[in-house]
Formats: C-alpha cells, sequence, structure tokens
C-alpha cells in the first residue's frame, strides 16, 4: 500500500479500469470468502456426519454450555456493529473514531475469544480433548478454525488501528478498512451457523443410557445461570 | 469509478439503520435462546427448522446491509452466494451419503458406544446415580420417613416406600405415568438433582402446605398443586409464577403416582 500518502485524504483515488467495473482488491475478497464458504462448510459437513457417532463420552449433552455461548455470540454481534462504525467514521474522515471503533472490533473479537479460550479449559478438565471422540474432534475443528479466523481478523484491525494512529487511514483508503470489514462481518456470520448447528441444535445431543441404576438428570449448570 | 466519499457513501446504511439491524441481530439470536429454554423443547426435532430459519435471517441482515452486498455490484453477490450454494451443496451431499439427517447412532456406534462415565461435577450431569432410596430424616419431622404408617393410604402399607417411589418420579418423571421431571423446576434442599428455580423452593413444603390456603389440609393442598396446578397459584412465595406449572406437565401421572409424590413431598419439613 506504498501509494497512500499522510498529504490529502481527500484526493480522488487512483483507480484504474477493471473489466468487472469492480476494484481488484475487493473482488478477490469476496472470491476468498466465497472460498471459505467451502471450508466451513467441509467441516460443518464433517461434524453432521459424524453427529451422534462418538463412542465413549462427554457427550455435547454433557458438556455444551449454552448459556455462556450466547453471552460469546451477542459480543461477537456488537463488535459487527462496531466495525461498521470504523468504516463509517473512514469515510466521514474522523480520524479519532477509526482508531476508537477499529480497537473496540478487536477488543469485542478479544472477548469472543477469551471465551472461547474459557470454554476450551473447561471442556479440557471436564475430560473432552480432541482426541476424546468423535464429537470432540468435530467440534474442536470447526470452531478451533473459527477461532484462528477471528484471531487473526484481531490482528489485521490491530494492524489498522496502528497505521490509522500515523493518520493515514481516511476516505482515501476506505477499501482497506472495508476490506478488513468484509472479513470479519463473514466470521461472525460462520459463528452464526456454528452456534445454530453446534449448541442450539447439537448442544443436548445424548450417548447411550447407560446402566438403568443410573437415572437421567437434568443439567442443572444450564438453568443454575437463568 | 468514483470513489468521492459523498457518493460512496450514499450506497451504505444510515446510521439510525445499522443500529436497527444491530437491535434486530440481538433480538433473533435472544429468540433462539428463548426457544431452547423450556427443558422438553431441547433438542426437540421442531426446534430444528425455527432455528435454522432465525439464523437463516441473521445470516443475510448481515450480508447484505453490513457487508453491504444488496447496495454493491451485483457480481459480488453471485460470486457469494456461489461459493455458499457449493458448501451447503457439500453439506448436503455428504450428510445424505451417510444418510446422518438425525443424530442416531449408525450400526457400529449402536454396538459399540458407552454412556458417559467421566466424574465431574457437571459432566454427564444426566447419568447421575439413582438416588440413594430414602430421603435424610429432617429432624423437624419427628419420626424417620419409614416409621410413621401411612395415614389414609390402604394400597401400599409402607409408606417409606411410597415415599421413594414419589421421591423417584421426582426426580425423573417417570412413574407408572410420566410427568415432566418436576426438578426441573423445583428446588429441595439436600436432594442432589432437585435444583430447579424456576417453581417455589419446595424444601420445607410438607410443613408449609397446610397452611396455605385456609381449610385445605396439607393433603389436599399438594395434590391439588399436582393435578390442577392451574387452580390456585401460592400467594407471597417467591417463584411462585403463574402460568408456567401447567396441566400438561402431571396430566400423564397416574393416581398412584400422585399419591407417591404428595407422600414424598409431605416428608419435606
Ligand atoms: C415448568 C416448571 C414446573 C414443573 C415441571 C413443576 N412445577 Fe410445581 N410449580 C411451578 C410453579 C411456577 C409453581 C407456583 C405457581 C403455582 O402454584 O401454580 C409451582 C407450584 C408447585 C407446588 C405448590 C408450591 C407452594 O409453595 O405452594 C407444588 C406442591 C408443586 N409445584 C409440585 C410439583 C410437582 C410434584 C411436580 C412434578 C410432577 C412439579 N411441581 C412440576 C413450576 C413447576
Amino acid at each position: 500500500m506504498a501509494h497512500h500518502t499522510e498529504i490529502s485524504h481527500h484526493a480522488p483515488e487512483e483507480e484504474h479500469p477493471t473489466t468487472t467495473g469492480i476494484n481488484n482488491r475487493k473482488l478477490l475478497m469476496w472470491v476468498f470468502l466465497s472460498s471459505d464458504c467451502l471450508f466451513f462448510g467441509s467441516l460443518i459437513a464433517t461434524y453432521m456426519v459424524y453427529r451422534g457417532q462418538s463412542l465413549v463420552g462427554p457427550y455435547p449433552v454433557d458438556i455444551i454450555d449454552v448459556p455462556i455461548t450466547t453471552i460469546s455470540t451477542f459480543v461477537l454481534l456488537c463488535s459487527s456493529f462496531a466495525m461498521v462504525r470504523a468504516l463509517a467514521a473512514t469515510n466521514e474522515d474522523r480520524q479519532g473514531a477509526i482508531i476508537f471503533w477499529l480497537l473496540m472490533t478487536a477488543f469485542l473479537g478479544a472477548i469472543f475469544i477469551g471465551f472461547q479460550v474459557y470454554e476450551f479449559n473447561l471442556f479440557k478438565t471436564e475430560g473432552l480433548r480432541i482426541d476424546t471422540n468423535l464429537f470432540g474432534t468435530t467440534f474442536f475443528t470447526l470452531t478451533g478454525f473459527h477461532g484462528a479466523h477471528v484471531t487473526l481478523g484481531i490482528v489485521w484491525l490491530l494492524g489498522l488501528a496502528w497505521v490509522a494512529k500515523k493518520g493515514r487511514v481516511g476516505p482515501k483508503t476506505a477499501l482497506d478498512v472495508e476490506l478488513a470489514g468484509l472479513y470479519w462481518h463473514f466470521v461472525d456470520i460462520v459463528w452464526i451457523v456454528i452456534f445454530t448447528l453446534l449448541y442450539l441444535i447439537g448442544g443436548f445431543d445424548t450417548g447411550p443410557a447407560g446402566d438403568p441404576s443410573l437415572v437421567p438428570h437434568s443439567i442443572t449448570g444450564f438453568l443454575g445461570l437463568i | 469509478m468514483s470513489s468521492d466519499p459523498g457518493v460512496h457513501e450514499s450506497r451504505h446504511p444510515t446510521l439510525k439503520q445499522y443500529v436497527g439491524i444491530a437491535i434486530f441481530l440481538f433480538v433473533v439470536t435472544l429468540i433462539e435462546f428463548v426457544i431452547i429454554l423450556p427443558v422438553d423443547f431441547r433438542g426437540a426435532g421442531w426446534t430444528i427448522a425455527p432455528l435454522a430459519i432465525l439464523s437463516a435471517i441473521k445470516f443475510a441482515a448481515v450480508i447484505f446491509f453490513y457487508m453491504h452486498l444488496k447496495f454493491d455490484n451485483r457480481l459480488l453477490t453471485w460470486v457469494f452466494l456461489g461459493g455458499l450454494a457449493l458448501g451447503f451443496a457439500v453439506v448436503f451431499a455428504l450428510v445424505a451419503l451417510f444418510l446422518s439427517w438425525t443424530p442416531s447412532p449408525r450400526s457400529y456406534a449402536a454396538e459399540h458406544a458407552q454412556p458417559c462415565t467421566f466424574d465431574h461435577e457437571y459432566v454427564c450431569a444426566q447419568y447421575k446415580p439413582a438416588p440413594t432410596p430414602l430421603p435424610t430424616p429432617t429432624p423437624e419431622g419427628g419420626a424417620a420417613p419409614t416409621q410413621v404408617p401411612a395415614p389414609d393410604d390402604a394400597s401400599v402399607n409402607d409408606s417409606g416406600e411410597l415415599v421413594a417411589v414419589g421421591q423417584q418420579i421426582f426426580l425423573t418423571g417417570q412413574g407408572e405415568g410420566t410427568a415432566t421431571g418436576c426438578y426441573t423446576c423445583h428446588t429441595i434442599a439436600g436432594l442432589e438433582g432437585a435444583a430447579g428455580l424456576l417453581g417455589p423452593d419446595l424444601t420445607n413444603i410438607g410443613a408449609e402446605a397446610g397452611n396455605r390456603q385456609p381449610g385445605v389440609t396439607a393433603d389436599d393442598y399438594l395434590r391439588q398443586s399436582i393435578t390442577e396446578p392451574e387452580g390456585f397459584v401460592a400467594e407471597g412465595v417467591e417463584r411462585a409464577v403463574p402460568g408456567l406449572m401447567l396441566m400438561a406437565l402431571t396430566s400423564g401421572l397416574t393416581e398412584n403416582d400422585v399419591d407417591a409424590l404428595v407422600a414424598f413431598l409431605k416428608e419435606q419439613q
């Protein structure tokens, strides 16, 4: 991005014409996101195919905590809103606001990751590791890759905030922020799907009922949190 | 293409619209959460369709507004929806190939899967050991339950046995008939598994039941609370929310089940 200068944000950006009429970087971003749908699609398919096929516990109902994850889902949704504000501030050339909203987006993303680290750790102490059963393998692979996407997004946003601090982000370079935003929102929608599938729908899957002297029992942790 | 900020901006939603979308996403997520709140709805097959539709709506709101696909070159929409459709096709094809539309185990897992046994406070919670046959005798209640003959029940001689059956029904919802497990909503201190927080605490219900309604004995009060829960609502009792304990939850119980539950609850003093 050598052509970014500090001299003027308002000079019209030199954009060379393209056959599609779309800026090439933007098209590339969308093509990448489109291909990422396939990436997550195959991980989701794997989760679905192995759903209910684990041979040992813990099974989803033993371990999935929907209320906590609902909170972290809210946090990620809020971060998308912050991202939108960052782009608006960029278009309006409000320098302080650009930095604030970029950092806010990264911060909310970091909280989401914090929840995930907490969850993974808890699962580990509760006996579910990536090699415990098919549920563990497919769950950690899918949510782990999503977490990696969020982490990459945080690094990207922090980088942008750093550049913005030097005064190099403004209407002229709004595309830089817009592309980061596209990536960030995409990560959010992937989570919308994962949350619904792995938590709201698959989170109550049980293993085989065992010994008749063991009785079914509600997950008190679930209600206790409300 | 001009990237004059003014022109560029007019293609984006306004701040007000963005706030509206944020609130919308928030509310839809809340609705999804509420759908799976009742114990019986969790994991129920019918919840899949509404949950899938709600999340598809959220998905669309984010890509069309936050990612402003709606305002951008049409080609981008096709590029993205193309990948999305392929992704869906992959999921669909694999699931169809393995016939795994439901989470039921296929033959290998059906033969080899073992119940969860990991011993941890929360884990494997649905397979807690069966409760001990008798609740611990309470000091105030006087004699231990086994020593008190059932006053007005001829069919079962041993009231201790009746109490134990009642406890079993309370903790599992399974008697001769079935009901929604009482433990999901009611707490009885000292009884493992009974820690629900939606209905009144029943720890001392045996002592209190006689004073709830003037002229109604403890026995009748408890019986009516179970068989006609909508009949009256305890007044001045914490978490006595009307409309939660519904007839449908208990109508599957038989006469004997109710007798056992009443006997069990009377012991909670
Ligand atoms: C969906 C949650 C729910 C379930 C399941 C449920 N209850 Fe209740 N229960 C309540 C609520 C809420 C109240 C208070 C309102 C009322 O009296 O209807 C209540 C009231 C009662 C009372 C009167 C309490 C008092 O302090 O006067 C008794 C006794 C009782 N329930 C017993 C049972 C038994 C036995 C079962 C199992 C067959 C059961 N409940 C299942 C929610 C529930």
